[in-house]
């Protein structure tokens, strides 16, 4: 278990160090192209280590705009944009795993078919198209929902975590439960544009994971046992079907960023994406590597410490670990 | 497996033959890919009969709407935009960018990750490591992100935004079928191969191929359809392709304003990409099924 934590700390280091160069080079062929009267003409390796340790210093340089902290504002705003993620996730797991299930254990039936259909015209509408239609939805339905913007500007909440939802609790004792109420109803049509493609995903892994279980053998055995369907589905079935989406799920995130941010764009969310895109509209490049370094960064840490959650959580995975 | 064409012998069918002969008899995945086939010819040969130019303004007839609603023009099966152009011809001229760019990203991440994928998994030591580093942090840099990086260094344009998309979608392509060889290296045919001396290259052809094939036909599905989507995103982001280019995702960014004088500027072209998705993803299942009982 030591070794395999060593060893996967050792690929972070790796990985993020790689992640530097590649900001670092994209800093400098920007600085290059667009400003070319300060080029810096010592040697590559030198200017490297001067950035990196500018970074380990927290030091990421000031936004040509406004002159502040790139990396604090990005942070703020990337929490918004890992809050919409959060809420987007939460929402399709309640619909989508169950369907997954039904799917998985009634496979080539009518239901089957169903829902399959349903995970895959959720595909194919574009994520982009279902927001500008969700954005038109008040001409249709009256004002229900708010489709733009993070919160509504009456309330002023200061910024504690950058986690909106969480910020507004802070200021309970001012306007009691309705900035919350309001933080929660800015979220839910982002959040459900954003599920749509998560849905798909999840129904297929769950159904494809779920199809596996049940063919395996322990689960034959359970048969041979003489139990009921339902007390081997829930006991044991579903035991180990679920755990193995997880980092399937993984390997979609940075997929799941791309269209969080193309939604913060269509619902003028102020989150990371919206941030990047109106400071490179307005010549404010260095916010770009900066912007690398917090959303890569945060799926390469995030995925190493699922696979190390993974093998606590999951017996299978940890006999896979010894076996070496 | 046996055919017998009327003599007295049965010949052995070739796999890919059966799997073909079942894939025949599923209706709906044979419909769905002589659509696939029709949608391609329509993109390659739509300069030749598109029934105008999709950049001819008409100041005449703008906003119309399509021709079996009331105002409508024949002329103009599906209406015109604010500038009076022909819809039908920017929605053929647009699903050239948006799936000839799917077709062309989909070939070229698959054999690219398919031999990098291949030669990771099949090599050992310090080169499948350091491919994997680097693969690992590339898999971190969403496509829009990546897309980003590369309009603000080499401006915006289709061909950097293919770019964008094709990088960002290889390290999940590479590291999908490296798993996969990987799990077929340490089958017994494949150990049976290998000490009868099989090169590498005849160990990947003969002994891995055929039996990933089925979910190769699973990610290819799933590359194309996220190429189609991704390239449609950043066209409506205005990253992808410049004007006077038409592509199905600006189609509607171009549009937008105008949703509520004439909504069908927005949603023809979501249906489009909707349409072309669902196709896609029908063909695919069909194979893959007939795959998987070819198999069995």
């Amino acid at each position: 278990m030591l070794s395999f934590l060593q060893r996967r700390l050792t690929l972070l280091f790796i990985t993020a160090f790689i992640l530097t160069i590649i900001a670092f080079i994209v800093d400098r062929v920007l600085v290059a192209s667009h400003n070319p009267e300060v080029i810096n003409h010592q040697n590559y390796f030198y200017q490297y280590s001067n950035y990196l340790w500018h970074i380990l210093n927290g030091n990421f340089g000031y936004s040509s705009l406004d002159n502040k902290d790139l990396i604090k504002r990005g942070l703020v705003f990337f929490a918004s944009t890992l809050e919409l993620c959060f809420v987007a996730l939460i929402f399709s797991s309640f619909f989508a795993i169950p369907m997954g299930i039904l799917a998985g254990l009634f496979r080539n039936s009518r239901l089957d078919y169903v829902i399959m259909t349903i995970a895959i015209v959720a595909l194919a509408l574009p994520v982009f198209w279902v927001g500008v239609m969700a954005v038109l939805l008040p001409s249709v339905w009256g004002d229900l929902l708010p489709v733009d913007g993070n919160l509504s500007l009456i309330y002023d909440v200061p910024v504690v975590t950058g986690f909106l939802l969480i910020d507004t609790l802070f200021v309970v004792d001012k306007y009691d439960l309705f900035a919350f109420i309001d933080r929660v109803a800015h979220l839910i049509l982002p959040a459900l544009t954003l599920s749509f493609f998560l849905i798909t995903e999840i129904v297929r892994l769950t159904r494809s994971s779920m199809t596996m279980v049940m063919r395996s053998n322990y689960i034959q055995a359970a048969y041979a046992k003489g139990f009921s369907r339902r007390k081997i589905v829930v006991a044991h079935a579903l035991r180990n079907a679920l755990p193995p989406i997880i980092p399937q799920l993984r390997l979609q995130m940075s997929t799941i960023f791309s269209f969080a941010m193309t939604i913060e764009i269509v619902f003028n969310l102020n989150g990371i994406g919206k941030w990047l895109f109106i400071s490179l509209k307005s010549g404010d490049y260095l916010v770009l590597p900066v912007g690398i370094l917090i959303i890569s960064g945060f799926i390469l840490t995030f995925s190493i410490f699922i696979e190390i959650f993974m093998v606590i959580i999951s017996p299978l995975r940890r006999s896979a670990l010894y076996a070496d | 497996m046996l055919i017998n064409n009327g003599f007295d012998e049965d010949k052995v069918q070739s796999p890919l033959h059966y799997i073909w002969s079942i894939f025949k008899r599923k209706s709906i995945a044979v419909m769905a890919m002589w659509l696939m086939i029709f949608f391609i010819a329509l993109c390659i040969f739509a300069p030749w009969f598109v029934p105008h130019s999709p950049l001819s303004q008409n100041p005449e007839k703008m906003l119309l709407p399509p021709y079996w609603i009331e105002g409508g023009d024949v002329n103009h099966i599906l209406g015109t935009d604010d500038l009076g152009r022909d819809s039908l011809s920017r929605l053929f001229y647009g699903l050239q960018l948006t799936l000839g760019g799917a077709v062309l990203i989909t070939v070229c991440v698959t054999l690219l990750g398919m031999f990098i994928g291949a030669s990771a998994a099949l090599a050992k030591g310090i080169k499948a490591s350091i491919l994997h580093h680097l693969l690992d942090t590339l898999l971190a840099i969403p496509a829009l992100l990546s897309a980003l990086i590369l309009i603000t260094i080499f401006g915006p344009s289709y061909v950097n935004c293919l770019i964008a998309i094709g990088l960002s979608l290889l390290p999940q392509f590479v590291r999908t079928s490296y798993l996969f060889i990987k799990q077929e290296l340490s089958k017994q045919y494949v150990i049976a191969l290998r000490l009868d001396g099989a090169t590498k290259l005849r160990l990947f052809k003969y002994g891995i191929l055929p039996n990933i094939l089925e979910p190769t036909v699973t990610v290819i599905n799933r590359l194309f359809t996220l190429a189609i989507i991704e390239i449609a995103t950043l066209g409506f982001l205005g990253f992808g392709a410049q004007l006077p280019q038409t592509e199905l995702g600006s189609l509607i960014a171009s549009s937008m304003e105008l949703v509520y004088l004439s909504p069908w500027l927005v949603a023809l072209p979501g249906l489009a990409i909707f349409s072309v998705i669902i196709i896609v993803n029908v063909f695919s299942e069909g194979l893959r099924q007939a795959i998987i009982e070819g198999e069995s």
